[in-house]
């Protein structure tokens, strides 16, 4: 029964990763080794991350928040960005669109992170006695930490790949990417700062993950438009 | 206790949404598993378990994992995979009793005893219950514990304290009972675990008589030529759960005035003009419950001109929860000149401090096991000896030896008091030859007056330490405080180690960790599937139209049997 369980949280948790990838054009042009190769920049990525944070960042034995550290923790959090640059510029990709690539990119970010970060915490938790919703939250979390990457993905490529943008939509495009990229510090804000319950912040989260996907995918259409 | 087993999880997430790797994944990995996650963890206490002659008492089985369910049960459903939660202020005896002689099967018993008699929070709540309420526990303690002693009970029985989160727990399985869903696994509601290991048979368990002596003052020479009186009390307990049976009364009472009566008499005796003719022989004996094993071997091990120096015995039993009369038990017919001459020196000092002593008599049956009384275990060896004893008759075997009942809130500090300047003025006035005069000796306000916070202070320990026999250990440190004490007092003292012999086998596992989990029932599972199969599907058709278009999502479907028309 709890096995049953368990097996449901890890449909709500990477289900969507599958789905999106069956669904959308990614799998009739074979993308897979594009999402692994993300995949293996974001454990890279992650890595240095440690790196950095084990160097920098004092352990803190109360749970409160610490503005300096956070602003620390945030800066931190950039590493991702960069990883997403060398994922989306770097990586020899075979000859697929640039709509295609950041899709793929994104796509096995996501992933990569869901399964670093959840399905410890799952195997573990969710197969016990004990029924909280805390899994089931988590599931969702991990829906929106996918739309986030794919946004954030989507707001990379055309930072770097797309050269002939209109210049008007520049600002704003660098904006939504600064903000998608905060969002670890700005949940963790709420957590811990606002003192926010599991079920609002997942609310949050779900919430302008579909915001942010929103603006993204027209700004990405806005710059399609010259082109097309 | 642990609250909120989900909150750690969650804290463990967060950790490793900070650390971001996967060695603090490695970590959590290792952390996780020793975390329990229940929604509570409580301490129970097991059901004493034992054998007479190899007949098999007390509940036999510690694990438990069963769901929860309530007094409020429905009356259709099968309860031998239930555990039923059962406060003890709500507990219809009837309905337990009817249970368990009918040998009914039970997934386990779980008895909520109140606050109140949480001997780690003496003195906490006891203001808020009446006088007629606490006598109402009392009595339904008292049965409730005669019951399940005298039971072979096959599934695990466990004592609990109550407490908020117990409360909360109880309230809602209350409620699923109301709404008349049995609980099983198919809906949800509340499991009981408890993993302890198969109780294992206690080896041999050991007792311990702790002795200490007072010497009186030699006339010529030999000590041993001065007559001996012996104040005795058996310090071990009996009860349905032997993790909580401290005997406040039966004999925390005893061991507390034997132990003042020490330290009274010490004062006297360590000035020379004031010791008397006689030795002081205190014992506090083990084993009291099973016939006073301790006593007989105690007894047994002293050489011949020792016995039969002993002028007389008091033994203290119960003697701190009465209001005005005692009882001396002797089963030596009262016109013996000896036990009248005992008897009169109670009953005259008795009525001086304004209360009543009776006399009772019961012969000894020497070809019955059963003793019934400390005083008998001389009275078998010709020694005089009397017990003082609140009780009227007789307890039967293993009753009246402090149960779950017998708390520190139904002591009375006076009635112990009383009861030492009792004892301690007859014995100091046939020391001093004062029989029948009225002089107090130990009067308060005196430098020899009975002392209320020591009696005070070491009754609150005893309410507080389990001191069931087999379970005790090699040195514990209650047999250490107490040959301490009793060294501080008498000039020589010593502790003997005893084999409990006779028909008594005990298991061990007294105490264990009970862990409450709120489990969702497998209906709100397959519903969660439902939900979320529906949810990706309906997220496939929205991705797959958006980015496909709607003909490719229906072409599809229809791919197939169009690739099988073409091979036909």
């Amino acid at each position: 029964m709890t096995v049953f369980h368990f097996f449901n949280c890890a449909i709500l948790t990477f289900g969507p990763h599958a789905v999106y990838y069956s669904a959308t054009p990614l799998s009739e042009y074979d993308t897979l080794g594009t999402c692994i190769k993300a995949a293996l920049v974001y454990l890279g990525t992650a890595l240095v991350k440690l790196v950095c944070l084990a160097t920098f960042l004092k352990v803190s034995e109360n749970e409160s928040f610490d503005p300096y550290q956070e602003l620390l923790k945030a800066l931190i959090g950039f590493v991702d960005v960069a990883g997403l640059y060398f994922a989306l510029t770097q990586l020899t990709h075979r000859n697929i669109s640039q709509n295609h690539k950041f899709q793929a990119v994104g796509l096995g970010w996501a992933f990569a992170d869901s399964v670093l970060h959840r399905l410890a915490p799952l195997w573990v938790g969710a197969r016990g006695l004990e029924f909280t919703w805390d899994y089931i939250l988590q599931g969702l979390e991990a829906n929106a930490n996918l739309v986030l990457s794919i946004s954030l993905a989507a707001l990379g490529s055309l930072m770097w790949l797309r050269k002939n943008k209109p210049k008007t939509l520049i600002p704003i495009i660098y904006l939504c990417a600064g903000i998608v990229a905060t969002m670890p510090s700005i949940t963790s804000y709420l957590r811990r700062g606002l003192g926010w319950h599991l079920p609002k912040v997942v609310g949050f989260e779900l919430f302008t993950s579909l915001v942010m996907a929103f603006i993204s995918w027209q700004l990405f259409a806005a710059c399609q438009r010259p082109s097309a | 206790m642990e609250l909120k087993g989900g909150g750690t999880v969650y804290r463990q997430c967060q950790v490793l949404e900070s650390m971001y790797s996967m060695i603090a994944l490695v970590f959590i990995l290792v952390t996780c598993v020793e975390l329990g996650d229940a929604a509570a963890v409580v301490d129970v206490y097991r059901l004493i378990q034992y054998d007479i002659s190899g007949v098999p008492f007390g509940s036999r089985l510690a694990t438990l994992n069963h769901p929860a369910a309530s007094m409020h049960f429905s009356p259709a459903a099968d309860l031998s995979r239930t555990v039923l939660m059962i406060p003890v202020r709500e507990l219809n005896i009837t309905f337990v009793r009817e249970y368990i002689a009918q040998r009914r099967p039970l997934g386990g018993l779980l008895f909520f005893l109140p606050q109140m008699l949480n001997f780690a929070k003496i003195g906490s709540k006891t203001g808020s219950y009446q006088i007629y309420e606490m006598e109402l526990l009392k009595t339904v303690l008292g049965e409730l514990e005669r019951l399940v002693i005298h039971a072979n009970i096959p599934y695990p029985v466990y004592f609990a304290f109550e407490d908020d989160d117990i409360n909360a727990v109880l309230a809602d399985v209350k409620k699923n009972d109301a709404t008349g869903q049995p609980t099983t696994a198919t809906t949800g509601g509340y499991k009981l675990v408890v993993s302890a290991p198969e109780p294992k048979k206690v080896a041999s368990p050991t007792i311990m008589n702790i002795q200490g002596w007072l010497s009186g003052l030699e006339a010529d020479g030999d000590t041993n030529q001065l007559p001996t009186i012996a104040i005795v009390a058996s310090y071990d307990t009996f009860g349905a759960a032997p993790a909580l049976s401290v005997g406040s009364d039966s004999n925390g009472s005893g061991i507390v005035a034997l132990l003042e009566i020490a330290r009274l008499f010490s004062l006297l005796y360590s000035n020379p003009k004031t010791r008397g003719r006689y030795n002081l022989l205190f014992g506090l004996t083990s084993a009291g419950p099973y016939n006073y094993n301790g006593t007989h071997k105690w007894l047994r091990s002293f050489d011949q001109r020792l016995r039969e120096s002993i002028d007389y015995a008091v033994c203290l039993n119960s003697i701190g929860a009465w209001d005005n009369k005692l009882w001396i038990h002797v089963s030596k017919p009262p016109e013996n000149a000896y036990i009248k001459q005992i008897f009169e020196g109670f009953s005259n000092v008795a009525q001086e401090l304004g209360f009543e002593v009776n006399l009772k008599h019961k012969k000894i049956n020497i070809s019955n096991p059963r003793v019934a009384w400390e005083h008998e275990q001389f009275s078998r060896l010709r020694v005089t000896a009397a017990t003082l004893s609140e009780l009227s008759v007789a307890p039967e075997l293993l009753e009246s030896t402090g149960g779950l009942s017998d708390n520190r809130p139904f002591v009375n500090d006076t009635a112990i008091i009383r009861s030492i300047k009792l004892v301690a003025e007859s014995i100091a006035r046939h020391i001093y030859g004062h029989q029948g005069k009225n002089i107090q000796i130990f009067a308060d306000e005196s430098s020899l007056a009975v002392n209320p916070s020591y009696v005070n202070a070491w009754l609150d320990i005893l309410s507080r330490t389990p001191r069931v026999a087999p379970f005790l250990l090699k040195n514990d440190p209650l047999v250490m405080a107490l040959k301490k004490e009793l060294a501080d007092h008498t000039d020589q003292v010593n502790v003997q180690h005893e084999v409990l012999d006779g028909m008594f086998t005990f298991y061990d596992s007294t105490k264990a960790k009970l862990n409450i989990y709120q489990v969702a029932s497998v209906t709100f599972d397959l519903l969660l599937l439902l939900v979320l199969g529906s949810y990706l599907i309906v997220l496939f058709s929205f991705l797959a139209i958006t980015t496909k278009g709607l003909d490719d999502l229906i072409s599809l479907f229809r791919r197939p049997p169009s690739r099988k028309m073409k091979t036909a």
